[in-house]
């Protein structure tokens, strides 16, 4: 039997917790709504979705706006090609990545934080300020129109770098003493000790790359002038111009190109939210 | 005797390696930011080339959005790999002059002399006709058909028909219809054009003075202030606010979008010349240019191949053909008088205004900070129309900031 100040702590706990549950359904259906917005949309005929207050669910389907929309860019060769410059530049990275901060955050040699600030201090730049530098440079590489100029500039990251370095400063350097003891070198320690400690950081920094490149534009644009070199982002850029847009198709286009990403959450949403737990970015 | 002989062969020879060279394979790239909607029309046009050029292959390159392929544009003259043709709007190219290939001296004869009047000057460099039109659209009046029965066909009935459709329909102390509308940010053109039809313009002709807060700016400016309560002022597209406006000035290839709209708002959409200015019916012309590129990365025939592909676009039939399907206007005045287009304008009958105002339209200046020139026009119309600051204040401020960047 509940006294009455029990019952009544109770009551608050309930109404809390209904207040809470309907906040955070508040913030996921506000999140969500532009998931949904493009999903209907994509469903749409043109005039629809460019109805204004925006019509929410379509009075009839139109499934055939993904077939017009796969239809007005080769968007096969656009997958392969986002997945393979996906992939690569995120191996790439992580590799360069795990090196270099084990580096700054284990390794003794001079100059070190010199060179770190340094390394950080490139962070200040504006990516756009080096955009025509790093194109001549590239073009004189003879790396325009071809995979490795999509994907060599992007495997060193200064963000990754310093994201992992703070991870493997906080394994401790006993781990290192007790492995030298029994007489492992450091690239052994490195693979079988601290990478697999710092297994959330690393999805991470991965995950925070292959979404980069998914989503890379201008780069692309920029480093490519043939079909079969271009990537999905430049693909749903050709929906839009100056004058209009066609959002029917594409919001479809814009369904089928996020569906690897969806499907690639799912698969790694603990890491990922581990990850940034433990690294503490937001 | 023999002398003349070997001469005569060796004339015939060097004509002949000559007839050789000129029909070797050549290949040129077509760089465009035409989104996917155009892009099988531009492919249709370059194809026909290609027949009529069996020679010649042109690869046509999408390079995203206006601002990508100027940034692309930019970066390629560093890095020296320019294409040998590429769609160009005049403000890009104004500082790379040095490097253009003009196409007015390879041109046929009356060839020039064709393409409409108002697109002449902002495709001629020191006096000779350098690019040439290509995708242009004008400014025209758009106004709902439904309350409008009769288009404003001056200043004063613009001003009148504005204010008296501006209205709060429910009673609740804001504003449900507004008179007309403009995108003072996105698009200064609608000033420029108020400004052309005052008579003014943003400089004097040699280039040496701002005129624009001279009396035809002050006139120009105050009327548009004078439609400040009756004006919905955004940055978005019109089309996307049709529901809520009477009549607004729009470009011509804005048609499609705009009658989605207005069918989505539930009115029929009318077509209108401009209003008549205090001294023209000017309207601006946007959109862009051809130009060919003179650099080390394109041989001759590269840059020959490519003069004879912009020739080819400005051909009667041709640039019907893309006004047709694409909602752009014909560029030569030839092309006004086709058959195939006067059918299309009988079919479309909006579009017997838009050619009507077409060939009364001037385009921009080319002067070379005419870019920065227009960042200031924008910004400041803006300030202007959303009251911000007041109209003459913000005209001095423009011509301020203009000064600056003509003395740079």
């Amino acid at each position: 039997m509940l006294t009455r100040s029990e019952a009544g702590q109770l009551a608050r706990q309930r109404a809390y917790r209904v207040l809470l549950y309907f906040l955070m359904f508040l913030g996921c259906a506000i999140m969500l709504l532009p998931f949904f917005w493009m999903l209907t949309t994509s469903l749409k005929t043109e005039a629809q979705a460019m109805r204004m207050p925006p019509m929410w669910i379509p009075s009839k389907l139109h499934w055939e706006n993904y077939i017009l929309a796969w239809n007005r860019a080769p968007f096969g060769r656009y997958f392969f090609n986002s997945f393979f410059v996906s992939i690569a530049s995120t191996v790439g990275e992580v590799f360069t990545t795990i090196l270099a901060a084990y580096a700054f955050a284990k390794m003794r040699f001079f100059g070190k934080n010199a060179l770190f600030a340094i390394l950080l201090g490139t962070m200040m730049i504006p990516g756009e300020m080096l955009l025509i530098p790093n194109y001549v440079t590239l073009t004189r590489l003879g790396w325009l129109d071809r995979y490795e100029g999509l994907i060599i500039p992007w495997i060193v990251s200064v963000f990754g770098i310093f994201l992992l370095r703070q991870f493997f400063r906080a394994i401790p350097d006993e781990l290192w003493d007790a492995a030298r003891i029994d007489g492992c070198r450091r690239s052994r320690f490195l693979w079988r000790i601290v990478v697999p400690l710092s297994k959330p950081a690393i999805f991470t920094v991965g995950l925070f790359k292959f979404l980069g490149s998914w989503n890379a534009y201008q780069w692309v644009l920029l480093m490519t002038n043939s079909e079969k070199m271009r990537t999905i982002p430049v693909g749903l850029a050709t929906f839009s111009s100056d004058i209009g847009t066609a959002y029917h198709l594409l919001m479809a286009a814009s369904v089928m190109a996020i569906v690897p990403i969806l499907v690639l959450f799912f698969f790694t949403q603990k890491q990922f939210i581990q990850g940034i737990a433990r690294t503490g970015i937001k | 005797m023999l002398r003349n002989v070997m001469v005569g062969l060796l004339a015939v020879l060097l004509l002949g390696a000559a007839a050789v060279a000129a029909d070797e394979p050549v290949t040129i790239e077509f760089w465009h930011a035409m989104s996917s909607g155009h892009q099988p029309n531009l492919q249709k046009l370059v194809d026909d080339f290609m027949v009529a050029y069996p020679h010649i292959t042109v690869t046509p390159v999408y390079q995203g959005s206006y601002s990508s392929l100027q940034g692309k544009i930019n970066a390629a003259v560093a890095a020296g790999n320019l294409p040998a043709i590429a769609q160009v709007y005049e403000n890009w190219i104004t500082p790379l002059e040095s490097i253009l290939y003009p196409i007015g001296p390879h041109m046929a004869p009356g060839e020039a002399e064709d393409i409409i009047d108002g697109l002449v000057p902002s495709n001629t460099f020191n006096g000779v006709l350098t690019t040439v039109p290509f995708n242009k659209s004008i400014m025209v009046l758009y106004y709902n058909a439904d309350l409008i029965a009769t288009p404003p066909a001056t200043w004063a009935e613009f001003y009148d028909v504005a204010k008296s459709l501006t209205a709060d329909l429910d009673g609740d102390g804001t504003i449900d219809r507004y008179g007309t509308a403009l995108r003072p940010a996105a698009n200064p053109e609608q000033f420029l054009t108020f400004l052309d039809q005052a008579g003014g313009s943003i400089l004097n002709a040699d280039w040496t003075e701002v005129t624009i807060n001279d009396a035809p700016g002050m006139a120009a400016i105050q009327f548009c202030g004078s439609l400040i309560p009756y004006t919905f002022v955004t940055s978005e597209y019109i089309s996307d606010h049709i529901g809520k406006i009477a009549m607004f000035i729009d470009t011509s290839a804005g048609y499609p979008y705009n009658l989605t709209a207005a069918n989505n708002a539930g009115f029929q959409l009318g077509v209108a010349m401009l209003p008549v200015g205090p001294v023209t019916q000017g309207s601006m012309i946007q959109g862009t240019n051809l130009a060919v590129f003179d650099v080390p990365n394109q041989t001759q025939a590269q840059k020959d191949a490519a003069v004879l592909l912009a020739r080819f676009m400005l051909r009667a039939e041709n640039t019907v053909f893309w006004a047709t399907k694409s909602g752009y206007q014909p560029v030569t005045k030839s092309a006004y008088e086709l058959q195939a287009w006067k059918d299309f304008v009988a079919a479309n009958p909006y579009q017997q205004a838009m050619s009507a105002q077409m060939l009364l339209g001037f385009s921009q200046i080319l002067h070379p900070n005419y870019g920065d020139m227009r960042t200031v026009l924008s910004t400041k119309f803006d300030e202007i129309m959303r009251g911000a600051v007041s109209p003459l204040d913000g005209l001095n401020d423009m011509a301020a900031e203009i000064e600056l960047l003509l003395e740079e």
